[in-house]
């Protein structure tokens, strides 16, 4: 299973992003760090380059949502990105915000997954959880075609 | 024997022939003609200057040359922060100009170049993932006219890439496990196909009768050069170096002043804009002007009017140089323009070489610099300019890759007999 990771935008926070990298591998995910001051393309592009299963963004400094508006705009313009799951985590808004108005929001902006101010191992868990159901389903629509 | 004993050699002869001119520069001389079109380029060069040629052994006679305008590539590849990216900036750097560069998923909305392009470059996907490439692809290179074709991308696709493309050259892919550049491949290749490509150029092949040293392509000399500029020019890094000639462009640029995800080894890149010359692009020249928002003021600035394009005088050839100055400097400080943007804010130096500094006095080069600046970037930075009128950077180029290249050992060897 191959992720992209990296820090959106012209934020440098790199602790975080470091962390996700071990804790990727520790859990045997193939890993691409793009590292902090990723701009949107570049996510995108890598997923591109590697045939990435998920791409997972990491927003600090207050800037995901900005970035978040154009994530459907861009994804729109690439063929073959339509099933990747899209995760992102870290501090979502600007200031403390609540978790129940945020998640929603950004799965409106094209998010699977959305960790706000979560901790990275619950939100990595998270994403286990959702490979699983995948794999279920894609086993189900398969057997239905058969 | 001692090193001294090299660097104490013949006086050396070199001879750049450019697009529009020829330049011959031995010790306390340059000496600059105007080509004739007309003529073999040997012919015209000895019909001009004979009498220096024939004062040297072929040994001591060094040519480089951008007089067959440069190899043409035309990219494929699957994104523009990756394989473009990566291609692009090797094909610059090895001294081949880009005719087009294609994203592959949008493959069938191009239009087909007209021109015979010298080598495609087909370019995607890391190793460990593939099955990018198909029939679209081969059916687009079925309508397309080329002399060389080379696949750089993922290991995967190499089979069918090889059955479906006749005659395609495979190497290792320039994209690695972790998403870095790979060079050296590619720029080989590049490098070599320039030297064949030189070599079957009859007019081109005609020079090695005066000379027994290899014929490089001059961007690649200049490039080679940028690392020892200090030895000639008080330059402050960053710096940038512009190259205005003929018929192109060349930038040469500090990798300080680009931030982004393209980690080579080189110090200096190299970007190229073709048909932005004074003489044999005039046209492209004057048509990319009259389309840029800015250019009335800076016609206003310089008090002429847009009739000057329509002049053949000397008043007009030098507005056309600070155009072009102007429109370089346009073109690399738009985000996504060109496919990388320097950091202008931060330029110490802009270094200028070529005829250029035979026809422009600083204070003209420094006026449009600082209106540059000020207009389009709202600043009042102000690098210093440098200007290379003795073409010193060429000089040292020449002379140096001669260094590293072959020729250092058999001299050292033919006098140790
Ligand atoms: C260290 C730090 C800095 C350092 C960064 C050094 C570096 N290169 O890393 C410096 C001083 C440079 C800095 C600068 C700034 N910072 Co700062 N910084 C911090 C600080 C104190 C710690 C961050 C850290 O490393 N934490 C340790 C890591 C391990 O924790 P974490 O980042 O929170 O990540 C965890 C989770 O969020 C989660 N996670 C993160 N990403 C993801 C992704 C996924 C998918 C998942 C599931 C989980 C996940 O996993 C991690 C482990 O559990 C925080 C405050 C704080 N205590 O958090 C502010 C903080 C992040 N910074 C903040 C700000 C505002 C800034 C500046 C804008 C300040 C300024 N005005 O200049 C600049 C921005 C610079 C820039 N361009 O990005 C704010 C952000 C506010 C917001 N979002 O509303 C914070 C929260 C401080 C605050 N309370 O105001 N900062």
């Amino acid at each position: 299973m191959k992720v992209v990771t990296g820090v959106v935008g012209n934020d440098i926070h790199v602790v975080a992003n470091r962390l996700i990298e071990l804790s990727l591998n520790a859990r045997g995910y193939e890993v691409f760090n793009l590292g902090v001051n990723t701009y949107l393309e570049e996510f995108f592009d890598a997923a591109v380059e590697t045939g990435a299963d998920v791409l997972m963004i990491s927003s600090l400094n207050g800037e995901a949502e900005g970035w978040s508006r154009e994530v459907k705009l861009l994804k729109a313009k690439y063929k073959n990105l339509d099933d990747i799951i899209m995760m992102i985590g870290g501090n979502l808004v600007v200031g403390t915000g609540n978790a129940e108005d945020i998640v929603p929001r950004y799965k409106n902006y094209g998010f699977d997954i959305v960790c706000h101010q979560v901790d990275l191992n619950t939100g990595l868990d998270m994403l286990e959880t959702l490979l699983k159901e995948r794999s279920i389903q894609s086993k189900e629509t398969k057997e239905s075609n058969k | 024997m001692s090193d001294l004993d090299v660097e104490q050699s013949n006086e050396k002869l070199l001879i750049d022939v450019g697009s529009t001119y020829f330049k011959l520069s031995r010790t306390g001389h340059i000496e600059q003609h105007l080509r004739d079109f007309n003529k073999d380029i040997l012919d015209d060069l000895m019909y001009k200057c004979g009498k220096t040629v024939e004062g040297f052994a072929k040994d001591d006679v060094y040519i480089c040359s951008s007089a067959n305008g440069g190899l043409t590539t035309l990219i494929i590849g699957i994104t523009n922060t990756f394989s473009l990216k990566y291609a692009t900036n090797i094909a610059f750097n090895s001294g081949i100009n880009i005719i087009d560069t294609v994203l592959y998923q949008n493959i069938e909305d191009y239009s087909l170049p007209s021109d015979l392009i010298d080598v495609v470059i087909i370019v995607g996907g890391i190793n460990s993932h593939g099955n990018i490439f198909s029939a679209n692809l081969y059916n687009y290179l079925a309508q397309l006219r080329y002399s060389n074709i080379v696949f750089v991308g993922n290991e995967i696709d190499v089979p069918a890439i090889k059955e479906n493309i006749e005659n395609i050259d495979i190497l290792p892919n320039i994209i690695d496990d972790r998403l870095h550049i790979v060079e050296e491949h590619l720029r080989e290749y590049l490098t070599n196909l320039y030297q064949k490509d030189i070599e079957g150029k009859e007019d081109i092949k005609h020079l090695y009768d005066i000379t027994s040293n290899q014929i490089f392509p001059t961007p690649y000399i200049v490039n080679k050069t940028l690392p020892l500029i200090n030895a000639k020019f008080s330059v402050v890094n960053p710096f940038i170096l512009l190259d205005i000639g003929g018929a192109t462009t060349d930038i040469h640029y500090s990798k300080d002043l680009v931030d982004d995800n393209l980690v080579t080894e080189n110090e200096y890149d190299r970007l190229v804009f073709k048909k932005l010359g004074v003489y044999k692009s005039k046209q492209s020249l004057i048509f990319a002007a009259k389309n840029n928002e800015f250019v009335y003021e800076l016609l206003m600035h310089l008090k002429v009017t847009e009739n000057i394009f329509e002049e053949q005088s000397e008043k007009s050839t030098k507005i056309l140089m600070q155009l072009a100055i102007f429109l370089v400097l346009c073109k690399i400080s738009h985000y996504r323009k060109a496919y990388i943007n320097l950091k202008l804010l931060a330029i110490n130096s802009i270094v200028l070489t070529g005829g250029i500094t035979k026809v422009l006095t600083s204070d003209e080069i420094e006026d449009i610099i600082s209106f540059f600046y000020k207009k389009i970037l709202n600043s009042e930075h102000n690098p210093m300019t440098v200007l290379d009128s003795n073409y010193d950077i060429w000089t040292l180029g020449t002379v140096n890759t001669d260094v590293d290249a072959d020729t250092y050992i058999s001299t050292k060897e033919e006098r140790g007999k």
